[in-house]
């Protein structure tokens, strides 16, 4: 491979993107602003949390270099920006650090290097950063916590926002986006901004949809789970669809693209209430732990004690942006509430109401509900017998399957899952 | 959603009461007592709202330190002249406040002020005030939100049920009474439509916690658990010794459901519960058959 690829900002998206280069065959700078980040990533230390990223990271560690410095940007051919872009409560974007961070690589990368914006932005961002002398490109990102080495290796096709689609990509930037060895897609800059969010809307579409029949589900006495293997089958739908219901929209992206339709919409007059609507239901899902809590142990238990297993917004991430686990917890400010989860510690979760657990097992000790936030994999290999011997009533409040629902009542446990009626505890 | 502004329950210094005499009033006034709350009952009998120099009468009567609970209102408003005359009402109590503001304001309002259909309904569901008494409603919240602001706490009721309910509205009580009385209840159609139904003393229980919280804010008070007319008519029935002959008649009106997601009385109030539907009716019942 000819030129060196620069990534700057060893965020999780530049960690993973900068080690896909690296496995690809590139040689690849790493750069931060942040030296005590980047000391650590030098001594071998991952601060981000994926599976198979740090056998990658092994196996590739003789191609990348890291550094502090931003001089060091000036030996790349290629330099991709990749900042964090923190969103607020409501979703909206602070492009403070991607602004600086693209000024800084502006200013210390070669004159003919190729820079390339590979943090999400809004609509307009990268024509409005870009210059005549100094031209920019964006890439789609797709990142996915907890699949996101998968998804960097094996793209389903990659997306660059051009200033003139019909011009050929530079021949260092396109030779690492062709080692890929998926369709490359030069659009203009809008197009290929809004294709990012609308690849995420058609997910919210599909999550909202599963949400909406799950909860009819629940209600009716079907089970979600049978119709949605039926879907997948159906070629319109698609095997990979997003159709398991969910505890609403957590993580920040989603919500984010939500936050930047509204506003373009509210700004250009188009109509997009739909929004609104999916907004709603995901607030409503997200309180779905909640009221089964409520129906089923809080309004009919003393003192009573409920074991929250999982804290991160989804499994294999330590991620807790808009966790449902966080937003349960600080509404079960009258229980006792213990908490474990594999990755995340207990103080994400600080409140005078909550006990941290070093196992699953300990958090679970008399328990009047278990409820799995998060489904690790580890929670789906707790023995239900065991369990029972250490509740002090048998309710599993497991939203997302992680347990297995047959061997739970078998045991004895009342189990309730999202898009399904409550399995009562067989006889025994 | 409820802000709740003192993190222990603790009792307003005083409670005034405006329209102390009806039925919602009347039960928050006996949650107060139970309590031992300091209550200053006014009723529209006595102090008429809508007489000249009220306002100032009003002001005199409060204090800084005063929780303001306004339930006075000519209810249920069906044309322009009581939707003036309830505006007007609320007109002299935003004129008092100017003069003497107060701690704490909570109004008590309605569901009226929700679209049909427009379910399962939540504190953020737009207020879309499709009638004279959701107006009435509505427009009174937004003047006193003008003047109380961060202070002012407004409860949206959902159907209540009571045994000291002087209307006569479709529901509970008029299911009771025609029980009562002729060994009959009525439905409309067949009672299809689904509501969600609220004992009196719920409600009482929680416009006492709003002010010992001194919350802020909106909060729909409603069960979250829709019954039909016709479950309510059935469970009523049973609570008589002799038969009660349920009908149902000729549909006018197409079938419209009231479904309400009460998540944020929850979590308001987390160790709170609603009487469900059926205790609730059966207690109403003892205390109207024995007292």
């Amino acid at each position: 491979m000819s030129g060196k690829i620069g990534y700057a900002g060893m965020t999780h998206l530049g960690i993973v993107s900068a080690l896909a280069a690296t496995e690809r065959g590139f040689a690849v700078l790493g750069y931060d602003p942040d030296a005590a980040r980047i000391a650590a990533l030098s001594a071998g230390a991952l601060p981000v949390v994926e599976p198979d990223l740090p056998e990658l990271f092994a196996r590739r560690r003789d191609r990348i270099q890291f550094s502090a410095d931003p001089d060091s940007l000036a030996g790349c051919d290629v330099v991709i920006v990749a900042a964090d872009v923190p969103t607020d409560d409501g979703g909206g974007s602070d492009l403070s650090n991607i602004e600086q961070l693209l000024a800084t690589c502006a200013a210390r990368a070669h004159p003919e290097a190729t820079l390339v914006v590979l943090s999400q932005v809004p609509p307009g961002f990268t024509r409005a950063h870009g210059s005549k002398s100094r031209p920019l490109h964006y890439q789609v990102e797709t990142l996915i916590f907890g699949r996101a080495v998968e998804r960097a290796l094996q793209p389903e096709r990659i997306i660059v926002g051009c200033e003139d689609p019909a011009q050929p990509l530079p021949s260092a930037y396109a030779e690492l986006l062709a080692s890929f060895g998926c369709p490359v897609l030069p659009m203009r800059y809008e197009s290929a901004e809004l294709a990012k969010i609308s690849i995420n809307l058609m997910l919210v579409a599909s999550i909202t949809a599963a949400n909406t029949l799950a909860e009819l589900c629940e209600a009716i006495g079907a089970d979600w789970s049978e119709i949605a293997g039926a879907l997948r089958l159906d070629r319109r739908i698609g095997a990979h669809a997003y159709l398991a219901p969910g505890l609403g929209l957590s993580g920040g992206n989603l919500e984010r693209d939500l936050a930047t339709i509204r506003r373009l919409a509210a700004e250009t007059g188009c109509d997009a209430r739909w929004v609104d609507a999916q907004a709603q239901n995901s607030q409503r899902r997200r309180d779905w732990a909640l009221r089964v809590l409520h129906d089923e142990v809080l309004g009919r238990t003393a003192d009573p004690r409920v074991a929250v297993l999982g804290l991160a917004y989804k499994a294999d991430t330590a991620s807790t942006k808009n966790s449902p686990a966080l937003a349960l917890i600080e509404n079960l400010a009258t229980a006792s509430v213990r908490v474990f989860d594999p990755v995340v510690p207990a103080s994400a979760a600080a409140h005078d109401w909550v006990v941290p657990c070093e196992s699953a097992l300990a958090c679970c000790e008399g328990a009047d509900a278990i409820v799995v936030m998060t489904p690790w994999r580890a929670f789906s290999a707790l023995s239900p017998a065991e369990l029972a011997a250490r509740v002090r009533r048998r309710t599993a409040i497991d939203p997302l399957g992680a347990l297995p629902a047959g061997p739970f009542a078998d045991a004895g446990f009342d189990y309730f899952t999202l898009g399904a009626p409550p399995r009562r505890a067989r006889p025994r | 959603m409820l802000h709740h502004h003192r993190a222990h329950p603790t009792l307003p210094s005083r409670t005034v009461l405006l329209g102390a005499n009806g039925f919602v009033a009347a039960a928050i006034r006996r949650r107060l007592a139970q309590r031992g709350a300091e209550v200053l009952v006014r009723s529209a009998r006595e102090h008429d709202l809508l007489r000249p120099g009220a306002a100032e009468d009003l002001a005199t009567a409060l204090r800084a330190d005063d929780a303001l609970v306004v339930v006075a209102a000519e209810a249920p408003c069906r044309s322009p002249e009581q939707l003036v005359r309830n505006v007007r009402l609320v007109e002299a109590v935003c004129a008092a406040l100017v003069k003497q503001p107060v701690d704490h304001v909570v109004y008590i309002s309605s569901d009226a002020v929700y679209a049909d259909g427009a379910g399962p309904i939540t504190e953020a569901t737009c207020p879309t005030a499709p009638d004279l008494h959701g107006a009435m409603h509505r427009a009174r919240e937004v003047m006193l939100g003008a003047r109380a602001g961060a202070a002012l706490a407004i409860l949206r009721l959902s159907l209540l049920y009571g045994a000291a309910d002087p209307h006569n509205g479709y529901g509970p009580n008029r299911f009771r009474r025609t029980a009562a009385e002729s060994g009959r209840i009525q439905l409309f159609g067949e009672g299809e439509e689904k509501r969600d139904h609220v004992w009196i003393d719920d409600l009482a229980e929680i416009a006492v916690r709003v002010l010992e919280r001194r919350s802020a804010g909106i909060l729909n008070v409603a069960t979250g658990t829709s019954s039909s007319f016709r479950e309510v008519a059935e469970r009523v029935a049973a609570l008589f010794d002799s038969v009660v002959e349920i009908t149902g008649q000729p549909r006018k009106t197409p079938i419209t459901h009231r479904h309400f997601d009460a998540i944020a009385v929850r979590k308001a109030f987390p160790d709170f519960r609603f009487t469900p539907l059926a205790d609730g009716l059966e207690r109403v019942h003892r205390e109207i058959t024995h007292g």
